[in-house]
Formats: structure tokens, C-alpha cells, sequence
């Protein structure tokens, strides 16, 4: 198995230990809360314009490291909302599945009407609207045209034009078909455990520990594995099986926590912002800043 | 904190201005650092951005105020490192990421190339005094953003480690882009930073006054082989490959560049456009507008470029698609038969295809209205006939290169398994290989009339029942004029 081929740039110590939204005097609480909505936000996106979940897992990931770091953006000065649609957008560009910056835009303006909600409860494909029916003035199409491409432009500057990503989706399957727990026609309990590993995988795109910028899709899929078949009561090779995969037992119990915690985060802030919407403009975040040093 | 608790009773107005001075603050903070990073970078000390710093050895310390200069600890820890070590380093994409550089921290020595997508200059990065090669992006004003080219040659080359394969070592940019901040235009140059190689072999065989010895023919072909079976493996097409992409340095190492058209791809391959590889390397498949192609299209550009080294002449030379396609059945039983002058070029090298030689060629697009000879004089290569001085096994390799249908040619891994390369004289060691004067490290030079990469548009297509190839084509690029013979086969 070539490795590099499977690797992604990792984040930076120095990228890790303050933000551009930190220097802009955000609280690490609610900056974390932001790209919490970021990443629903995106995610909304993409079920809308039926992205498979490998694309917008890459957007997510496009989309989180562009926020990281001091050198980075800061949801202070970059819309989430416009950095969310240039990250989707760029990445279904050079995915087999391109969207043009109209579908895009309108997914993004019929989103703007109603708040994000969770992940867990898109709506499903029967109750999905239809993107195409919500469009924009050509005047509002054109002037939001032109800050995707150069949100799209910012980001390529920002990532030295990295855009590739590795998500660990794909990787997990197959690492579950090499352990020979996905018999082939499946079962109900391998069905269960291909899913819930997969969920795990999704759910790890939301951590505010940056989980998909510190370790290596290898590593991520076989934590969401090891938990997954953990719950499921699934059996694996009793021997450390992990390490054929390269990872070691350190870092797969690190990851086994951060999954778990990610979990309980993102249905925490869920309900955190069940009353009020998470503020995702720049308005909105100074407001809630405001709010927030009154309560102090 | 001060400023949080006068925010309490500030009004909108002090609210406005505070969040202005910190803006401000921050701006200088950030300018402050980037003005120190700057300096560093011009006294050579600090390499961007090290790769250690992922294993958290804290390399070097971006203190975030700024002020206070940081204790350069990885300079106490690893000491000045050896002249050749930050070409490694440099690359430093491939464990973290940082913001591009500016193209200022290269200074410009003389032009290489005019290409179609780009210009390539020699440069020497400031810091390091070493040289480089800079390609500049040329960006279409296009309403979809980053042209998908660009990204993808970029993707694609920074996902590349190999020796066959050029090196790329960041991508910079200038002022646009990188002025103010974050705050940026789209139209800003974007530069690929590459090791600089002296030749590129179309460049080179122009000006050699003999073909490559066979010796050297089978060095050259095996090094592009195995960069060919890398990209195969890393699941990347390359989609462009011909003499003038691919460069040599004067040590007898020959690289891939270009990536302009290749792309990933899939297993079954996604719909991928017909629109690519430069004409005379291109396979029979795309010129009979296959929309799902593989491996084989570079296999095919990689017997062109093989049949090339043996006489230093492009093997195919077509004035359009239809031109080209006959050339390649011209190659078969060429004195057989009258008809075959009026026959498009691919076809002449090669015989006509056959429902059993080429299963299926019949539904591609293009061949539809292609009616061609059944006579069976008229089926066979008469490739061998060209390459008097090939042996055997070099003719046998040829053929299968340039088989007609490409589930016939061989993968990259099987050509390097050919008896070919066991067979005396034995490839050379690319250690003997004679230097030549480098024209790229020189002077701008001239660019000889061949065909250019396709660019992007409307794929040709043969419609119902024609048969006046030429009408159809005219037009399309300004190489393919000029072919208005009307093809009446049967
Ligand atoms: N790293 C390099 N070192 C030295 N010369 C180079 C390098 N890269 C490119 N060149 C020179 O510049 C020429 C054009 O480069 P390249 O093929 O990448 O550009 P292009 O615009 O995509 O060309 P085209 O579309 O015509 O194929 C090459 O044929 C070669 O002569
Ligand atoms: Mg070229």
C-alpha cells in the first residue's frame, strides 16, 4: 500500500495554538461553536446539491483548515457562509461531480432562509427542496458570483493551493473487508457495523479537537473501527490489529476518546443553539461576543 | 479584561472603534510577524515552513505578538543545514500547509518557454540562490474561477514523488493576490516553483544532429515507462505526453512535466473529454471520440514518443483528427493498394481496424460514419517496413504500443518486462549519457511548428453519413486548417 498517496498535510503545532479568530478576540468557545455551524452548514449544502458524503467530507475538511492557524482566515472578517460555499464549490470542481457556481449559490441562499439544522435530521429526500427553485436576482446572482470566486481565490492562497484531501470513508470499508467481518452478501450485524462505523467517521468531521487536521485518514478509520465494532459487539482479531494498519495503540486511544467526545460536543451544541441560531454572520458574531461580555 | 469590561457601557459608536483598534492591532501584529518572517527568509535562516513542525518539535517559534524576536531554537538544534538540504525541505505542502509565498522571493533569470497554458522562466530563489524553474499559470478570465486545469496540474504533480516525475516544489503567487492580507482579487498570477532541468527532449532531438543511440533510446524509454506506471498506479492520467514534455537534466535523467491535462481517474473510468493529448500522440480511441478511456491513451502517446527517439522525427504527424487517423492506418500495406492516399493518416501506419482486431470500435462516436475498406490487403502494420535498423523485439514492442485497440497494448508494468531492454546493446547508464549545451539555461528559444495541446471547447464530432472529414474540422485549431480532402472509401 503506497502511504503518501493515502496521507493529508497535517496541522501545525503553531496552527493549533492560536487562530485568526482568536486574535480577533474571539473565545475558543465560540470560535469552536462557529465552525460547529460551519460544518452543519456545509454539510446542509452538499445533501442538497446530492454530493456524495466523500465530497462534502473533503469540503468540511477544506473548510476547517482554512479557519486554522494565525495566518489563517477568521470568522471575523470571512463570512462562514461564503468560505462554506467556495470550499463545496471548488472541491465538486475538481471532483467527478462539478457544480456550477448557480446551483451552488442557490442551495446557499434557500439555506440563508431557513437555519441550519442538525445533521441527523436533514430532511429527507422527499421533503428536499428543490435548490433550482430558489433563485437569486441576476444583480444579487452576479455581486454573490463574484465573492464565491474570490472566497474560492482566498482559500487557494491561504492552503498554498492543497486542495487535495483524503477522507477516511472509503479507507474504513475496505479495512473492514481486509479484517473479513463484511462477508459478502452482508449480514445485518456487518450491515450495522460498515454504518456505524461510517457515522463515526462523519461525526469526527465536527470535532473540535480538529480531529480530520491532527491524524491521518488511516488512523481516523480505524478508530471509528475499533468503536464501531465495539458497539456492535463485533469481534475483531483479538491480536493489536490495528498496527497492520500502521497505527499504534497510543494513537488509536487517543482517537477512540476524540471520536467519542466529538459525539457528545456536536449533540451538546446542537442543542446549545436550539433557542437562538448559532451566529455564523459577521454581525451575528459580534452581537453574540457582545452578549457574551455582558454576561461575564 | 480592560477593553471587555468598557465594552459594558460603550455605545455603538465606541463599540464600532474598538472592534476597528482591534482589527488594527491584529493587522500590525500580523505584519509585524510577516514583516520578521520576510527577513528571515532573506537571510536564509528560516526555511517557510519545516515538516518537523508536524512531529511538534516546535521548529520555528511564529511568536504571535511579534515583538519579541523568538529564539530561533531550530537553528541551536539542527545547525545550519548542508547547501543542499532545503530543496527537500521546501516542499513543505506535503505534511502542513501556510499561506503562498510571494513570487518576489525568486528573482527572474531568463525565459524558458512559451507554452499554451503557461510561460516557464529560470529563476533563483533569493534565500537559497537556488535555481528553479517558475511556471506562471495562464488564467482565462473564466466565470467558474480557478481554471480546474490549473488545480487539477497542481493536485496532481504535488501528489507526485518520483524521480521520473518533475519536481514541484510550492506554488507562489504574486501581487494580486498576496497583497492585502486575505483581502484579494481573483486575478492575481499563480507560479509553479519546479526543479529546473536543462533540456526537454523535443527542444533537444531538435538540435542533436543524430537520433539517440539505441543504447540511450532504451534508457530514455525506460525511465518514462516507469514514471508512466507510477501515475498508473497513483491512479493519475497524464493525458499529454510528448517529446516536449518531458524534460532532462544533463546527468542522462529525464522527468514528466506537465501536467496541464492529467487528471485521477477511476475504476470504471468516469466520462472524461475526448479534448486531450496534442494530436500526434493522440490515441485512435480519442480521435474516434471515446468519452471512457484509460491508461492506454498514455501508452499510446509513449509508442509515439518511442517511434520519435528512433528517428528524432514525430512518427505521426497529422493535420487533423481525420488526417491523423490515417496516418495510422497508412502504415499498413501502403503499396497495396490506390485508395490509401486519400485514407487518413492514423490508419496508414497501422491497417484499418477490424470488428476482431478492435472489438467494438465500431460504436464509438466518431466511427459511425467512418466507412472504411474491408479490403483485407489493407488490414496488418507495415510499422516494422519504418524502423529498418529495430530489432525484433524492438518492432515487436513498437506494435504493441501503438496497437489499435487499446485493450491490445500493454500496461507500463508489462513493457518493462520486454525483452527489448534484455536484448543487446544493453540500455546505457544514464551516468555515460553525453551533456548537450542547454538552451533553457541560456537564452529564449524558438518554438518549432507542431501542434499544441487541445484546449478546452467543443469536441469534434463526425456526424451522421459524413464523409468530407476536412469541412468538419476546419477551423478548430489553427494546425488543423488545410485538410479539406474529401475521404471516399469503399
Ligand atoms: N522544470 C522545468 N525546467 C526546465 N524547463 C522547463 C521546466 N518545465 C517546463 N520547462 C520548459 O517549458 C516548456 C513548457 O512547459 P510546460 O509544458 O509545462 O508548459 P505548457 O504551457 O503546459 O506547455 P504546452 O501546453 O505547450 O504543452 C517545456 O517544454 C520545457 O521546455
Ligand atoms: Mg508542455
Amino acid at each position: 500500500m503506497d502511504l503518501t498517496s493515502l496521507s493529508n498535510p497535517l496541522v501545525t503545532l503553531d496552527q493549533l495554538s492560536s487562530s485568526s479568530s482568536q486574535l480577533d478576540g474571539l473565545s475558543t468557545e465560540l470560535e469552536n461553536s462557529i465552525r460547529f455551524g460551519g460544518v452543519q452548514l456545509t454539510e446542509a449544502a452538499g445533501v442538497l446539491l446530492r454530493l456524495p458524503q466523500e465530497v462534502i467530507a473533503q469540503a468540511v475538511v477544506i473548510f476547517t483548515r482554512f479557519y486554522t492557524g494565525p495566518e489563517g482566515g477568521s470568522f471575523l472578517i470571512n463570512p462562514v457562509k461564503d468560505v462554506s460555499a467556495a470550499s463545496l464549490y471548488m472541491i465538486a470542481k475538481i471532483s467527478a461531480i462539478p457544480q456550477t457556481p448557480r446551483s451552488v449559490l442557490n442551495v446557499y441562499a434557500y439555506l440563508s432562509l431557513t437555519a441550519p439544522k442538525s445533521r441527523m435530521d436533514a430532511p429527507s429526500d422527499r421533503q428536499r427542496p428543490d435548490p433550482e427553485s430558489h433563485y437569486l436576482t441576476t444583480g444579487a446572482y452576479l455581486a454573490a458570483r463574484t465573492t464565491l470566486l474570490q472566497t474560492e481565490a482566498m482559500i487557494l492562497r491561504a492552503l498554498s493551493f492543497i486542495t487535495k484531501v483524503v477522507v477516511p470513508h472509503h479507507l474504513a470499508l475496505t479495512f473492514l473487508q481486509t479484517l473479513g467481518v463484511l462477508p459478502s452478501p452482508p449480514t445485518s450485524k456487518s450491515r450495522a457495523l460498515a454504518g456505524r462505523t461510517i457515522s463515526h467517521l462523519n461525526t469526527g468531521l465536527f470535532s473540535p479537537q480538529l480531529l480530520y487536521l491532527t491524524h491521518q485518514p488511516t488512523a481516523l478509520a480505524v478508530a471509528a473501527i475499533y468503536v464501531a465494532a465495539k458497539e456492535i459487539g463485533v469481534n475483531l482479531p483479538c491480536s493489536e490489529w490495528w498496527e497492520v494498519f500502521d497505527v499504534d495503540r497510543e494513537e488509536l486511544g487517543f482517537l477512540v476518546v476524540g471520536l467519542g467526545s466529538s459525539r457528545l460536543w456536536a449533540e451538546q451544541e446542537s442543542r446549545k443553539w436550539v433557542e437562538g441560531k448559532c451566529p455564523l454572520t459577521v454581525e451575528e458574531i459580534m452581537l453574540e461576543m457582545e452578549r457574551g461580555r455582558e454576561v461575564q | 479584561m480592560a477593553s471587555q469590561s468598557k465594552s459594558r457601557w460603550a455605545d455603538d459608536e465606541g463599540d464600532q472603534a474598538l472592534s476597528a483598534q482591534r482589527k488594527q492591532e491584529k493587522e500590525a501584529k500580523k505584519r509585524a510577524k510577516a514583516e520578521k518572517q520576510r527577513k528571515l527568509e532573506a537571510t536564509g535562516t528560516a526555511a517557510p515552513l519545516q515538516p518537523s513542525q508536524v512531529n511538534g518539535s516546535s521548529a520555528h517559534d511564529i511568536s504571535l505578538n511579534g515583538l519579541t524576536e523568538p529564539p530561533l531554537k531550530r537553528r541551536r538544534l539542527s545547525p545550519s543545514p548542508p547547501p543542499d538540504a532545503p530543496r527537500k525541505l521546501l516542499r513543505f505542502f506535503a505534511s502542513s500547509w501556510g499561506p503562498c509565498r510571494h513570487v518576489d522571493n525568486f528573482e527572474k533569470l531568463n525565459h524558458i518557454e512559451e507554452g499554451s497554458y503557461g510561460w516557464v522562466s529560470r529563476a533563483r530563489e533569493n534565500a537559497t540562490g537556488e535555481i528553479v524553474a517558475l511556471k506562471k499559470l495562464k488564467m482565462e478570465p473564466v466565470n467558474d474561477g480557478f481554471p480546474v486545469t490549473g488545480l487539477r496540474e497542481i493536485q496532481t504533480l504535488m501528489a507526485c514523488r518520483h524521480e521520473g516525475i518533475v519536481g514541484l516544489r510550492e506554488v507562489v503567487m504574486g501581487d494580486a493576490m498576496s497583497d492585502a492580507e486575505l483581502n484579494l482579487t481573483i486575478k492575481a498570477s499563480v507560479f509553479l516553483v519546479m526543479d529546473f532541468l536543462e533540456h526537454d527532449l523535443k527542444t533537444l532531438q531538435e538540435d542533436m544532429q543524430e537520433p539517440f543511440l539505441p543504447s540511450e533510446t532504451k534508457t530514455l524509454l525506460l525511465q518514462l515507462t516507469t514514471a508512466v506506471q507510477y501515475l498508473h498506479d497513483n491512479w493519475i492520467l497524464h493525458r499529454d505526453l510528448k517529446t516536449s514534455n518531458l524534460l532532462m537534466n544533463n546527468r542522462g535523467q529525464m522527468k514528466v512535466a506537465d501536467f496541464g491535462m492529467a487528471r485521477y481517474f477511476g475504476d470504471p473510468p468516469p466520462k472524461m473529454t475526448q479534448l486531450v493529448v496534442t494530436l500526434w500522440y493522440r490515441g485512435p480511441e480519442l480521435l474516434l471520440g471515446a468519452e471512457k478511456y484509460g491508461r492506454e491513451v498514455d501508452i499510446w502517446s509513449v509508442g509515439c514518443i518511442f517511434g520519435e527517439l528512433l528517428t528524432k522525427e514525430p512518427l505521426l504527424q497529422g493535420k487533423n483528427e481525420v488526417d491523423q487517423l490515417s496516418k495510422v492506418l497508412q502504415l499498413q500495406k501502403m503499396h497495396s493498394c490506390s485508395l490509401i492516399r486519400i485514407v487518413p493518416k492514423i490508419f496508414e501506419l497501422l491497417g484499418l481496424p477490424t470488428e476482431a482486431s478492435w472489438p467494438g470500435y465500431k460504436r464509438l462516436p466518431n466511427a459511425r460514419s467512418l466507412r472504411l475498406p474491408s479490403d483485407p490487403r489493407m488490414h496488418g502494420s507495415v510499422l516494422g517496413g519504418k524502423f529498418p535498423y529495430l530489432t525484433t523485439a524492438g518492432s515487436s514492442l513498437l506494435t504493441s504500443l501503438l496497437a489499435l485497440n487499446p485493450a491490445s497494448r500493454p500496461t507500463a508494468s508489462e513493457i518493462l518486462a520486454h525483452p527489448y531492454f534484455k536484448e543487446d546493446p544493453k540500455p546505457k547508464s544514464t551516468a555515460m549519457f553525453p551533456t548537450f549545451p542547454s538552451k533553457a539555461g541560456q537564452e529564449k528559444r524558438r518554438r518549432a511548428a507542431s501542434p499544441s495541446a487541445p484546449k478546452r471547447g467543443e469536441a469534434p464530432k463526425i456526424g451522421e453519413g459524413a464523409i468530407d472529414f476536412g469541412g468538419i474540422f476546419a477551423g478548430r485549431e489553427e494546425e488543423e486548417k488545410g485538410a479539406g480532402f474529401a475521404l471516399k472509401l469503399i
